[in-house]
């Protein structure tokens, strides 16, 4: 995953690496993914999120449908 | 350290020096941290994989390539913080990095397409928002197909 100044730029990046543009986040939901996937990551439980666990981490922050959903069958 | 199971003993101790030091060690520096043969420890490594909570070195299961949101090399994510400096392995891990440490950072980034150097802080616990995006080039469904790529 790359930052850009702008979504103008995530355009052209995807332009000349012939890559389809897929979702952006911006910073507020960025920084909210890493909180949830990463604040327990240096203790004792520390484990990664299930598959049914993920799904509702991206809904709370507005990322829905098949690109979030780690058992989706729509990309293979 | 306390008589948890092996795999989180390693675990524990791969985050404990990386937190120290700025470094994810290989299995040597672990084995010698929690006294345990280094054999076993790769071993650890290996199954600590399945689980999906590192990444060993394609080549070398004795080094570690990922232990997220860390980076056992340099990339275009350093993250300075507690004094130390840090390696993410993507944007989302820079942040990571200080969600996982529980402390402000920064992280001298740039623009994935033009270069441009762009800034990430978190200050008193909350990111400084700028009007970046962060582009996710590849789906859920596939993340650990190609960890490196995604």
């Amino acid at each position: 995953m790359l930052l850009f100044r702008s979504e103008e730029t995530v355009n052209l990046w995807c332009a000349s690496h012939d890559i389809p543009r897929r979702p952006q986040v911006n910073l507020t939901q960025l920084w909210q993914l890493a909180v949830q996937w990463y604040r327990n990551r240096l203790t004792l439980e520390s484990r990664r999120p299930a598959p049914d666990e993920m799904v509702p981490i991206f809904a709370s922050l507005g990322l829905t449908g098949p690109f979030w959903d780690p058992k989706s069958d729509q990309w293979r | 350290m306390p008589d948890y199971d092996l795999d989180t003993k390693v675990k524990l101790a791969i985050y404990e020096i990386t937190a120290e030091t700025g470094r994810i060690p290989n299995s040597s520096a672990v084995s010698h941290k929690i006294d345990i043969d280094e054999s076993e420890v790769v071993t650890a490594f290996g199954r600590l994989h399945a689980k999906r909570l590192l990444l060993p070195e394609p080549d070398d299961p004795s080094r570690i390539r990922m232990a997220p949101p860390f980076s056992g090399i340099a990339t275009a994510f350093p993250v300075e913080a507690n004094g130390r400096n840090y390696f993410a392995n993507c944007v989302w891990d820079a942040y990571g990095i200080a969600a996982a440490l529980h402390c402000d950072a920064v992280s001298r980034a740039s623009d994935g397409h033009t270069g441009e150097p762009l800034t990430l802080e978190v200050k008193n616990g909350q990111p400084v928002l700028k009007p970046y995006v962060a582009h996710f080039a590849v789906p859920a469904a596939h993340w650990w197909d190609n960890l490196i790529f995604t």
